[in-house]
């Protein structure tokens, strides 16, 4: 059993685990701007997936940092089988269960969205979900277990999270486009969105210049393949 | 592997079922897609030689940042069309 003395590490593992709340607050905010088709205009709508997809790669990074440090110290006895498996922490059990359960989840949603490509994209958002509950998780676990977050500025940064993610599933939930949201009145789908939005949309502020190529709706179903 | 892939031709397809209209293929390949009144994309239906190696560089981007995976290449080779 590796055992390291020196206090830095576990002053690692509290700005580490506090600096991927934060991360993880900008993920779940980007991926919920991508999920209700934010952008377009300024900014696009890829550039944004991209941001969400960039920071969670260093989100991951600093939690990855969070957890080798906690297992690395002596300080607390928190072992390599406790960042996986809940309740087995001799240290805080409950609080250090949980976060191992939000790293399970993370981890769970991480590995599934490196393997997007190659898995079936409805298994993918399943488990996408689930980033929903491993952020509440990780919430809880740094709220109980944060030696910072209970008081003072730490405690502002874990309510402002808190909130902040409230507000995306919020947002997430109610404020979710349907299918071809009001593009125009002639879209069936439209009339419930159009009923409830107080001006009517503005059309697109520059049409896309007509292209070469053949854009006959017959032509296009003909040319789709089988998935 | 590297010459053999650049021979033939490829055409960017889409599962109607799937996609949702979220757009990030036009903004990705616009060489290759423009989007409807709805939001749904209409792709450039003739084959794109692979030397044209920025459509095809677009065309991964655009397959790839898909966020519902409807896009993929279709590869022609020169040999057996479809």
């Amino acid at each position: 059993m590796i055992a390291l003395t020196t206090p830095y590490l576990w002053y690692t593992t509290r700005a580490t685990g506090m600096v991927a709340l934060i991360l993880f607050t900008l993920v779940a905010s980007l991926g919920t701007l991508v999920a209700n088709r934010i952008g377009g205009t300024i900014v696009g709508r890829f550039e944004i997936n991209e941001l969400h997809r960039s920071l969670s790669m260093v989100a991951v990074t600093f939690l990855v940092i969070h957890i080798l440090t906690t297992v690395l110290d002596s300080y607390v006895a928190t072992g390599w089988i406790s960042a996986f498996v809940p309740m087995t922490s001799a240290y805080k059990r409950l609080a250090v269960g949980i976060g191992a359960v939000a790293f399970d989840l993370i981890l769970a949603v991480w590995i599934s969205s490196l393997l997007k490509l190659r898995i079936a994209n409805t298994t993918w958002r399943f488990i996408h979900w689930f980033s929903w509950m491993g952020f509440a998780t990780a919430l809880v676990h740094g709220y109980m277990t944060g030696t910072d977050s209970r008081s003072g500025f730490g405690l502002v940064v874990v309510a402002s999270c808190a909130a902040v993610v409230a507000c995306a599933a919020l947002w997430r939930f109610f404020g979710r486009p349907t299918r071809a949201a009001g593009r125009t009145a002639l879209s069936p789908l439209a009339t419930t969105k159009a009923a409830t939005r107080a001006t009517p949309v503005p059309p697109r502020a520059t049409p896309p210049a007509p292209r070469p190529f053949p854009t006959s709706p017959a032509r296009t179903t003909k040319q789709r393949g089988p998935r | 592997m590297g010459v053999r892939r650049r021979s033939g031709s490829f055409v960017l397809r889409v599962n109607p079922i799937l996609c949702d209209g979220f757009g990030h293929c036009a903004e990705l390949a616009p060489e290759l897609v423009q989007t409807d009144e709805w939001g749904y994309p209409i792709l450039r239906s003739e084959p794109v030689p692979l030397t044209d190696a920025g459509v095809f560089e677009s065309a991964r981007y655009a397959e790839r940042g898909c966020p519902r995976q409807a896009l993929h290449i279709h590869r022609i080779s020169e040999k057996k069309p479809q």
